[in-house]
């Protein structure tokens, strides 16, 4: 890639599957770049593909047509790291093992890795719970053990696949707290994945909104938000003015999405 | 405490209506007697005798079955080719009881003890093997995308991954396994032996020496009860993060 | 495709080592005899007799496990203070072999149809009773909340909610315990009896017909797989409402 070029660079990209009615095309022809250091939202309606397009680029999926790039900043390092929604640790492994699991799977020697694993554990506030198991922890603590292991695993990008969806709102807003503090500290490229506008624009740089299926990118919306940016943000008006733009445009592809169920229920 | 209130007054009831001869001594002799030959042939000797070699043909079937059990459960689980290749002739083979092998491995295997223990592995063998490919088949799909995400592959996926993860199943299989296992073996020495737990079992039945028959009795439920008691021991000590997922439908 | 491939192998392996007596063709006889022996069984009268003898046997031991099971289990899994008291004697008697108690029933009931039956009952009954428990402890309280609320009470609401959600546990129970039964009604039988399958295979081992032998096994793997199989055919249609996953 040309220097100074995107850290990741997303061209033409053509998803699709042979299912039971045919060709399905979770996303067509779609193309976006991020930045070194970005944190970049993507949001759009149920099936739009934004899961897909994240599991793409995670080589977690393949691919039809299309080019997904990472630059390679500094070699050695894995491409990415992901965040699951169900945090899918390893339930035999304590949380210092589980978060190893990346560098440990990559020859690091055992002290370096297990100091860069009890760094993270420091970042994401549970070094007191290195020896316990997961079924141990709430659901908060156990999705903030899948974000140390993804950053422990020193990625070029970081994945995260609506990493909050399955906590109740409390414990939402308090990890929605933490990722702005790490991401202020560490500064490494994300791109995000969410079903909330308001979790979208308190965290991003920018908003990628995505087309109902199939998905190609519909508007991308800068957040002019300052960083380093709290919670506070929120109350801010120019938040909420953008809130109702973004919605906008999403809405409409909300309801084609409804649209579209409708028209083939289920059998 | 509570628990053995009922047993207790099982026991009391029984030894009084023996005694009083409302229960026929003949059919029921009182527990005090049934006690009392149970510490005799303790101490003597022959009741451990017996005991050691039901345990000791229990632990080479239970071997015999667990071993290749996991190992192709664990193939079946992993390779749907495998599986497929396999499941009609397990399916097949499977109801059937275990002991009426009895004679076609004693034919192909002259050695008694020997025949014994093969013929108590089978049923066994396939508990093991099914439950530990269910295992493997139940295995959270997303835990192993996220390994694999990670970094793991081949040979680490398996150590890392599916060996733990199937774990607990194994234990499961192991569990029950061993259960049916005795229960072969016992029935296998009432056939077909002349010592062993079974064989006390069935001889003196034969004689009508009914205290013997009780002794026989008690202590194969004993046994019973200890391995229970022990695997699930062991299964907390190895898995303390999982639960047993119970019996699995064959 | 695949399915078919091993046991095809095996079956002309064994056939071919047979007819060269790279093993002993008495005691392993060539599949094609064992074929010609099965159709000779299921052609004479003596099959049919014991086979029916021994599904007779088997019926008697299910239904009497069964009506003894479900609602001790239904209770169990119901009532705590049933599940109290009976739990702990249940666990010490449910890693006993049923079949060490054939002796004590055959002393109680004489030889006869009653102790082979009580046997395979007795067996069936304890994993019946268990599984029924097991389900029915099992079942999800805001299921019952909800069916209180809407104002199912009683009986009507046992019908209603309870019965169909501990449902599942239960026809896994007695798909269970119908293999079980099974099992120790054909190993009973080959022990003690003289009659039914069980005891056809005995026979044929002391006179060592090892061709009908093989043939009778195959007859009684057959009608093992047919019962567990129909029954969860069964199971399946009952509880077309809920996710299949096995």
């Amino acid at each position: 890639m040309a220097p100074g070029a995107s850290q990741v660079s997303i061209r033409d990209l053509t998803v699709a599957y042979s299912g039971r009615d045919g060709r399905l095309v979770a996303l067509e022809r779609i193309s976006l770049e991020v930045e070194a250091g970005e944190f970049v939202c993507l949001v759009g309606p149920s099936g739009c593909g934004k899961s897909t397009l994240l599991r793409v680029v995670a080589g977690l999926a393949g691919h039809e047509s299309g080019t997904v790039e990472i630059r390679a900043n500094r070699p050695g390092r894995p491409a990415t790291a992901m965040v699951f929604q169900e945090h899918a640790l390893l339930p035999w492994r304590t949380v210092l093992d589980n978060v190893v699991f990346g560098p440990e799977n990559r020859g690091v020697p055992r002290a370096e890795r297990e100091a860069q694993a009890r760094r993270m554990l420091d970042l994401v506030g549970l070094r007191a719970f290195a020896r316990a198991y997961p079924h141990q922890l709430s659901g908060g603590m156990k999705q903030r053990v899948g974000i140390a292991r993804a950053l422990a695993n020193d990625p070029e990008v970081l994945l995260m696949d609506e990493p909050l969806a399955a906590l109740d709102a409390q414990t939402r807003v308090i990890l929605q707290e933490e990722l702005l503090r790490l991401w202020a500290e560490l500064g490494v490229t994300v791109i995000y994945v969410t079903h909330s506008l308001e979790e979208a624009l308190l965290l991003g740089d920018r908003v990628v909104v995505l087309t109902a299926r199939p998905g190609r990118v519909k508007r991308v919306f800068p957040v002019p938000l300052g960083r380093p940016r709290g919670l506070e943000a929120r109350a801010l008006p120019e938040f909420g003015a953008l809130v109702d733009t973004i919605w906008a445009e999403l809405r409409e592809e909300v309801l084609e999405s409804a649209e579209a169920e409708r028209r083939v229920p289920p059998s | 405490m509570i628990p053995l209130i009922l047993p207790a007054l099982v026991l009391g009831a029984w030894e009084i209506a023996s005694a009083t001869g409302l229960l026929r001594p003949v059919f029921f002799p009182r527990p005090s007697t049934i006690a009392t030959l149970l510490v005799a042939q303790i101490a003597d000797g022959t009741l451990l005798g017996q005991l050691g070699l039901t345990l000791a043909r229990l632990a080479v079937a239970f071997v015999l079955a667990a071993v290749p059990g996991v190992v192709v459960g664990l193939a079946m689980g992993m390779s749907r080719r495998t599986r497929e290749g396999l499941d009609p002739l397990f399916a097949l083979i499977y109801p059937i009881p275990s002991v009426l092998f009895l004679p076609l491995v004693s034919f192909a295997l002259r050695a008694e003890e020997v025949a014994v223990a093969v013929t108590a592995a089978f049923t066994s063998f396939f508990i093991v093997a099914y439950t530990t490919m269910t295992g493997v088949q139940q295995l959270d799909r997303t835990v192993l995308e996220a390994a694999r995400h990670f970094g793991a592959r081949g040979p680490r996926l398996f150590l890392t991954v599916l060996l733990p993860g199937t774990l607990p199943a194994i234990f499961t299989g192991l569990r029950l396994g061993l259960g049916y296992t005795l229960i072969v073996v016992v029935a296998v020495e009432m056939v077909g032996a002349q010592r062993g737990l079974g064989a006390q079992l069935w001889l003196s039945w034969q004689i009508l020496r009914v205290e013997e028959m009780y002794v026989a009795l008690v202590t194969v439920a004993a046994l019973g009860a200890a391995l229970t008691w022990g695997v699930e021991r062991l299964r907390r000590r190895l898995i303390p993060w999982a639960q047993d997922i119970g019996e699995v439908g064959a | 495709m695949i399915g078919a491939a091993l046991p095809l192998l095996l079956v002309a392996g064994w056939e071919i080592a047979a007819r060269t007596a790279l093993v002993s063709p008495r005691y392993f006889p060539p599949p094609t005899v064992i074929a010609a022996m099965l159709g000779r069984l299921l052609t004479a009268g003596e099959f049919w007799g014991d086979a029916l003898t021994t599904l007779a046997r088997l019926a008697v031991a299910f239904l009497v496990a069964a009506l003894a099971g479900v609602p001790l289990g239904l209770g169990m899994g119901l009532w705590r203070p049933l599940r109290r008291a009976l739990e702990p004697a249940m666990a010490m008697l449910y890693p006993l072999p049923k079949v060490a108690l054939l002796p004590l029933f055959l002393i109680l009931l004489g030889v006869g149809e009653g102790a082979f039956v009580f046997t395979a009952a007795v067996t069936a009954f304890f994993q019946i009773a268990t599984s029924t428990a097991g389900g029915a402890a099992t079942i999800d309280p805001r299921l019952v909340e909800a069916g209180r609320n809407y104002g199912a009470r009683g009986i009507a609401l046992f019908r209603k909610v309870i019965l169909p959600a501990a449902l599942p546990a239960v026809l896994t129970g007695l798909r269970l315990g119908l293999g079980l039964a099974l099992i120790t009604v054909i190993a009973v039988e080959f022990v003690a009896a003289k009659s039914g399958l069980g005891h056809l295979v005995f026979r044929y081992w002391q006179m060592l017909l090892t061709g009908e032998m093989y043939a009778a096994f195959l007859l009684i793997g057959l009608m093992g797989l047919g019962a567990t199989r129909g029954l969860r055919a069964l199971q399946r249609r009952a509880l077309a409402w809920q996710e299949w996953r096995h």
